[in-house]
C-alpha cells in the first residue's frame, strides 16, 4: 500500500495501475447517477428494460413538465433552499460564539455546560421527535417552517458544529488575542475581529455539514408538513405517486434528478474550496 | 492569562466588574443561544420521553396513564429485541468497518501525485451533496433482481442475487448503499490527516528500507490515529440514526432482518401507535449511544498514539 | 332615568339582534383526506360551498395528506391534539379507528336528516364500519378488485382470452394459471397483484378469497392461515410464483400498464394508467372463480368524524350532507358508491367512460353487491408487519408452505 509519493516514485506500469483502480472504484459513484439523469428521460417501458441501457434510445421530456404539474415543485424547491441557507448562516453565527466561548473564554462550569452541551450530538432525531411536535403545536408552528429552522440552528444539530468552531479555537495561537487585548478590544471585538476572520476554513466546514444536513432532512419534515405547498425537497420526492400509492417511476426520477443536479455542478465548480474546507479544521484530531 | 493573573494580583479595591467577570459575563452571553437551545430543544424533550415511557399512551383512543415500569419490563422481555439489537450490532459494525476502510483507502489514492486526481477526489465524494432520499430511491431501481446492478453483472457474466429480498444480502445492500452515500467526507478527512503527516518521516524510513506496509502501519497509522477516532465515533452515531434508507430499500425485511433499532421505534411509536413503549426505545437507544461514545473516548488514551 | 333605559334597551338589541341573525360562533371544520387530485378537490369544494350556503357559519376546509404515511401523519396529529374534524380512513385500519372510540358515532345524525335514506346504504358496504349496531363512518368509496388482462400479449402467446373462457364457463384460476404460464414460457410476464410487491400480503385476498380462505376468524380472534383453503391456496400462488414463473417472482418489477404482462389484479379506477398512445387490446374481467366458486373482492375507504374534534356534532352534520343521496350521485363520478340505488349502469357508465357496459355489470355492479371487504383487524398495522416479516420466508423456491404459514399463526395469534 502506498501512502505518500513523488511523481517520479510512480512507475509507469504503477500509474496504469493506480488509474484502472480509480476507475472501477469510481463505478458505484458515478453510475447512480448517471443511471437517473438517462432513465428520467426514458418511457417508462424503458426504465425496466433488462440488461439496462446506458444511453436512452427513445427520449421522454414529458416527465420533467409532470414534475411541476402534480406538486408545486418550484416552491418547494424554494423551501428547501431558504430554509437551508438561513440554517446554515444562523448555526454558523450560534456556534462559532459557543464554540469561541468554550475554547478561549474561562467562565464557572464552563466544562459542565460543554458536557451538557455534547449531550445533544448523541440524541438521535427519533428521540424527540414527538415531544417537539407537542412542542411546536402548542405554540402554533405545525405546518409552518419553523421547527426545521429553529431546532436545527439552536438545537442537537448545531451542536455537532460548535464542536469543530471549538477544535479550531483551541489550536489558534492565544498570542493574537492577547495583543489585541492590550490594545483595549472587548471580548466581542477580539472574536469578531481577531479569531472569527481567521476561522474561515471551519466555517466553510460548518457551513458544509450543516447546508446538507438542512438539504437531506427527511423525518423532520415528515412530521412537521402536512400540506404539499409547504413540503421541502427530499419529503417531495417520495410524494410522486398516484392516487393509489403507485409510484411514478420516470417522474420521480425527474425530480430526483432535478433535486441533485444543480447542487452537483455547484459543487463541481466550487469542489476545491469545499474539500479543503473540510480539510483544514480542527477535526485533524 | 498573564493578564488575568495580573488582574488578580492587585488588592482590595478593584471595582465589580474585573477583566474576570467581564469576561465570565462574555462567555455566558456567547453560549446562550446554544445552551438556551440545548435546554429547550434536547433537554426539556429528553426529559418528557423519560416520562412517556412511564406511560401507555393509546394516541387513538386518547388514553395516557401512568404505569410505572411497565414499559421497561415489557422491552426486556420483547421477544423481537434480541433479533433487532442483533441487527442494529451487525448493521453498525459494518457500516463503520467498510466505512473507514474504503475511506482510507479512497484517501491514499487521491492523496496520489497523479494528473487529473482531482477528478477522482469529485467523483468520490460526489454522492455526499446528492439528496439522501433521491441517492435512496436510485439505489431501490438498481438492487431489484432485473435492475441495474444485475444488468451490469449480466454484461460480464454474472448472475447477480437478488439483493433486497435474503437477509444477508440485503443487511449488505443497505450498509453499502449507505457507505457509498457518505464515504466521501471520512476520505476528506484522512487525506486532510494524511497530508499533515511530516514528509521527512517518510523518507527516513526510507533510508532505513522500511517497506511501503512498514511505512504505513508504523508511521501513516499512528500518526492519523485521532482522526481514525473521530470519524470512527461520528460513524458509529450516525450509525445508529440510519432510517431513511431502510424505510425505502427493505421496510426493516425481509424477516426482521434490517429491522435496526431506529426503525422498531419508529415502527413502534408512528405505525403501531404505541407512543408510550416507543419512548422506551428510545430511552434504550440514547442509553446505547451514549455508552459507545463514552467507551470510544475512554479507549483514545489506549489506541490514539499522539495527540496534539 | 327614562332616556337611560331606552339607551340600555337599544344597546342590547343591537347586541341580540346580530346574535339571532348569527346563531352559532363560526366554525372552521377540516377533513383530512389522502387525494391531492385536481377535479375530487374541485367537487368537495362545490359541496362544502353548497353546505356553507346553507350554514353560513360554517366553513369546510380539505387538507391533502400525502398517502404514503397517511395514518401515520394522522396519528401524529391526534396525538399532538390537533385531530381534524373528519378524516378518510383506509379499510385495513378501519377495525383500529372503530375499535378505539377515536370516533363519534353517527347513525342518530344520519337518520335524523330527512330524505338520506340510510337503508339505501347497502349492510355490506356498512358491515366494516359498524359495531355494536352503531355506525362510525360512511363508507364513501367502495372499489371492486378486477382483472385487467393484456389480450395481445396472451394471444402471442396461443392462448385463449378470458372473454372467450367466460363465454365457455371456463374462467377459473387453472385456467388463467395456464395462460400466465405460457406467457411466461413465452417471455412476457404472467399476473401481476398490483401493489403486493411481496410486502402488501393483505392484496392476496384477491386470490385466496375464490379458495375461501381467511387470515383470521370472522370474529377476529383465531388466525386461520393454517387452515386448509390458505394453505392450498398459498400453495397455489407459490407454486405460480416458483415453478411456473407465472407471477413475477420477488425483487422483479414489471409494469402492466406498459404492456409487460398479461394480467393484473388491480381496483378498477387503475384504468386510468392504460396508455393512450401504442394502445394494446385490453379487457376488464372479473376475478376468476376458485375451488369455492365465484367471489369478489373490494377495496374501501370511510369517512369518520373524531370524538375529540372541536365540535363533532357539526362535523357529523357536514358528514350527512357530504353524503345525502344528491352528493352520494356527484361522488359516485370518482368513487363507486355504497348506495344500491347508484349501482347502476347508468351512474356507473358515466362515471368510468373507459369501461363498457359488460364490463361495469360484471364487475363493478356484481363486485360491490356481492364482494367481501379486504381483510382488517384493529391493530392492523402491527398485525400486518408480523405477518409480513414471517411470510418472506414462504417467498424462496424451497418453501415449506404450511410450516411457514404456522410460523404466521404463532406470531400474530397474541395480537388477535
Amino acid at each position: 500500500m502506498k501512502t505518500e509519493s513523488s511523481p517520479n516514485d510512480i512507475s509507469p506500469r504503477a500509474r496504469v495501475a493506480l488509474y484502472g483502480l480509480l476507475c472501477v472504484l469510481a463505478i458505484p459513484f458515478v453510475f447512480p447517477t448517471w443511471w437517473m439523469v438517462t432513465s428520467s428521460v426514458k418511457p417508462i417501458s424503458d426504465i425496466f428494460a433488462f440488461p439496462p441501457e446506458l444511453i436512452p434510445s427513445r427520449f421522454d421530456w414529458s416527465t420533467y413538465a409532470e414534475v411541476f404539474k402534480l406538486q408545486p415543485f418550484a416552491q418547494q424547491y424554494w423551501n428547501s433552499c431558504y430554509i437551508a441557507a438561513i440554517v446554515t448562516v444562523g448555526t454558523m453565527a450560534v456556534s462559532s460564539m459557543a464554540g469561541y466561548a468554550f475554547a478561549r473564554i474561562k467562565f464557572p462550569g464552563a466544562n459542565l455546560i460543554f458536557m451538557v452541551v455534547l449531550l445533544g450530538l448523541l440524541i438521535p432525531s427519533e428521540v424527540t421527535i414527538v415531544p417537539l411536535f407537542q412542542m411546536f403545536l402548542k405554540w402554533g408552528l405545525v405546518n409552518t417552517h419553523w421547527p426545521l429552522i429553529l431546532v436545527p440552528i439552536f438545537g442537537a444539530p448545531s451542536v455537532f458544529a460548535t464542536f469543530v468552531m471549538r477544535q479550531f479555537f483551541i489550536a489558534l495561537p492565544v498570542e493574537l488575542e492577547e495583543a489585541a487585548r492590550v490594545d483595549g478590544l472587548s471580548r466581542f471585538g477580539i472574536f469578531w475581529q481577531i479569531a472569527l476572520p481567521l476561522a474561515k476554513p471551519a466555517l466553510a466546514a460548518v457551513a458544509i455539514f450543516t447546508f446538507l444536513h438542512s438539504w437531506n432532512l427527511y423525518l423532520e419534515p415528515i412530521v412537521f408538513l402536512t400540506t404539499p405547498g409547504n413540503f421541502t425537497l427530499p419529503q417531495a420526492l417520495t410524494q410522486y405517486v398516484d392516487v393509489y400509492q403507485g409510484p411514478m417511476w420516470n417522474t420521480q426520477l425527474a425530480a430526483a434528478t432535478l433535486t441533485a443536479l444543480p447542487v452537483l455542478v455547484v459543487f463541481i465548480f466550487a469542489q476545491r474550496q469545499f474539500i479543503e474546507g473540510l480539510a483544514h479544521t480542527g477535526l485533524k484530531g | 492569562m498573564p493578564t488575568a493573573a495580573l488582574t488578580a494580583d492587585r488588592s482590595r479595591k478593584r471595582p465589580f466588574w474585573t477583566m474576570e467577570r467581564r469576561d465570565s459575563l462574555a462567555g455566558y452571553l456567547f453560549i446562550a443561544p446554544q445552551l438556551c437551545g440545548i435546554v429547550l430543544f434536547v433537554l426539556i424533550p429528553l426529559g418528557l420521553v423519560v416520562w412517556y415511557s412511564l406511560h401507555e399512551w393509546n394516541v387513538l383512543a386518547g388514553t395516557f396513564r401512568f404505569v410505572g415500569d411497565a414499559n421497561y419490563k415489557k422491552l426486556a422481555a420483547d421477544p423481537a429485541l434480541p433479533e433487532v439489537l442483533g441487527a442494529t450490532a451487525i448493521f453498525s459494525a459494518g457500516l463503520v468497518v467498510f466505512n473507514l476502510s474504503l475511506a482510507l483507502l479512497l484517501a491514499i489514492l487521491v492523496n496520489q501525485k497523479l494528473r487529473g486526481i482531482t477528478v477522482f477526489r469529485t467523483i468520490f465524494f460526489s454522492p455526499v451533496v446528492v439528496s439522501l432520499v433521491a441517492w435512496t430511491i436510485v439505489w431501490n431501481f438498481l438492487l431489484q433482481a432485473n435492475g441495474g446492478i444485475n444488468g451490469l453483472l449480466q454484461v460480464i457474466g454474472v448472475t447477480g442475487p437478488n439483493w433486497l429480498r435474503s437477509p444477508p444480502t440485503a443487511m449488505a445492500s443497505v450498509i453499502v448503499v449507505q457507505v457509498f452515500k457518505n464515504v466521501g467526507l471520512n476520505m476528506v478527512l484522512f487525506l486532510a490527516a494524511l497530508q499533515g503527516v511530516p514528509r521527512e518521516l517518510y523518507e527516513a524510513a526510507r533510508v532505513d528500507g522500511a517497506s511501503r506496509w512498514t511505512q504505513f502501519h508504523a508511521i501513516t497509522v499512528p500518526l492519523i490515529s485521532p482522526t481514525i477516532l473521530l470519524t470512527m465515533i461520528i460513524t458509529i452515531v450516525g450509525s445508529l440514526q440510519v432510517f431513511a434508507q431502510i424505510a425505502v430499500l427493505t421496510q426493516g425485511g425481509p424477516g426482521m432482518s434490517t429491522t435496526v433499532l431506529v426503525y422498531y421505534l419508529y415502527q413502534q411509536a408512528f405505525q403501531f401507535h404505541r407512543f408510550g413503549y416507543g419512548a422506551t426505545i428510545s430511552i434504550l437507544l440514547f442509553l446505547i449511544v451514549a455508552v459507545l461514545t463514552f467507551a470510544q473516548w475512554q479507549m483514545r488514551k489506549r489506541i490514539v498514539f499522539y495527540e496534539n | 332615568m327614562k332616556l337611560f333605559d331606552l339607551r340600555l334597551a337599544a344597546l342590547a338589541a343591537g347586541i341580540a339582534l346580530p346574535l339571532a341573525a348569527v346563531p352559532a360562533i363560526a366554525q372552521d371544520i377540516r377533513m383530512a383526506i389522502w387525494s391531492a387530485n385536481e377535479a375530487h378537490l374541485k367537487l368537495f369544494n362545490e359541496i362544502a360551498a353548497a353546505y356553507t350556503a346553507q350554514h353560513p357559519e360554517v366553513k369546510v376546509s380539505f387538507d391533502s395528506l400525502p398517502f404514503d404515511g397517511y395514518t401515520t401523519t394522522l396519528t401524529t396529529q391526534i396525538a399532538g391534539g390537533n385531530a381534524p374534524d373528519l378524516a378518510w380512513i383506509l379499510e385495513t385500519t378501519a377495525g383500529d379507528f372503530v375499535s378505539s372510540g377515536a370516533l363519534s358515532p353517527l347513525k342518530a345524525t344520519f337518520e335524523g336528516v330527512a330524505d338520506y335514506n340510510l337503508a339505501d346504504v347497502t349492510e355490506s358496504a356498512l358491515s366494516l364500519w359498524t359495531a355494536d349496531g352503531e355506525i362510525y363512518a360512511y363508507p364513501f368509496s367502495t372499489s371492486p378488485f378486477g382483472m385487467f388482462v393484456n389480450n395481445d400479449v396472451i394471444k402471442a402467446a396461443g392462448q385463449q382470452t378470458p372473454a372467450e373462457l367466460i363465454a365457455a364457463g371456463e374462467w377459473t384460476w387453472d385456467k388463467a394459471e395456464a395462460i400466465n404460464t405460457a406467457v411466461a414460457a413465452a417471455g412476457k410476464q404472467g399476473l401481476i397483484v398490483r401493489d403486493f410487491d411481496y410486502k402488501v400480503w393483505d392484496n392476496l385476498a384477491s386470490i385466496w378469497n375464490g379458495w375461501g380462505a381467511s387470515p383470521w376468524s370472522a370474529d377476529g380472534k383465531t388466525c386461520t392461515f393454517t387452515e386448509q383453503p390458505m394453505v392450498d391456496a398459498m400453495s397455489f400462488i407459490h407454486k405460480a410464483i416458483f415453478t411456473d414463473k407465472a407471477i413475477p417472482g420477488p425483487g422483479v418489477t414489471a409494469d402492466f400498464f406498459a404492456g409487460d404482462a398479461a394480467m393484473t389484479i388491480t381496483q378498477i379506477s387503475r384504468a386510468s394508467l392504460l396508455p393512450k398512445e401504442n394502445p394494446f387490446n385490453w379487457d376488464l374481467v372479473p376475478l376468476p372463480s376458485g375451488p369455492a366458486g365465484e367471489y369478489a373482492v373490494i377495496g374501501q375507504a370511510g369517512i369518520g368524524v373524531f370524538a375529540s374534534g372541536k365540535n363533532p356534532a357539526v362535523a357529523a352534520d357536514f358528514l350527512a350532507f357530504f353524503s345525502n343521496p344528491d352528493n352520494a350521485k356527484k361522488l359516485a363520478k370518482f368513487f363507486p358508491p355504497p348506495r344500491s340505488s347508484l349501482l347502476n349502469a347508468e351512474v356507473l357508465g358515466a362515471a368510468n367512460p373507459l369501461l363498457s357496459a359488460t364490463q361495469i355489470e360484471n364487475v363493478v355492479i356484481k363486485g360491490i353487491s356481492t364482494g367481501k371487504v379486504k381483510p382488517g383487524h384493529a391493530g392492523f398495522a402491527e398485525i400486518q408487519q408480523t405477518a409480513r416479516a414471517a411470510l418472506d420466508a414462504l417467498w424462496v423456491a424451497d418453501a415449506d408452505v404450511p410450516a411457514v404459514l404456522k410460523s404466521v399463526c404463532d406470531r400474530i395469534q397474541p395480537m388477535l
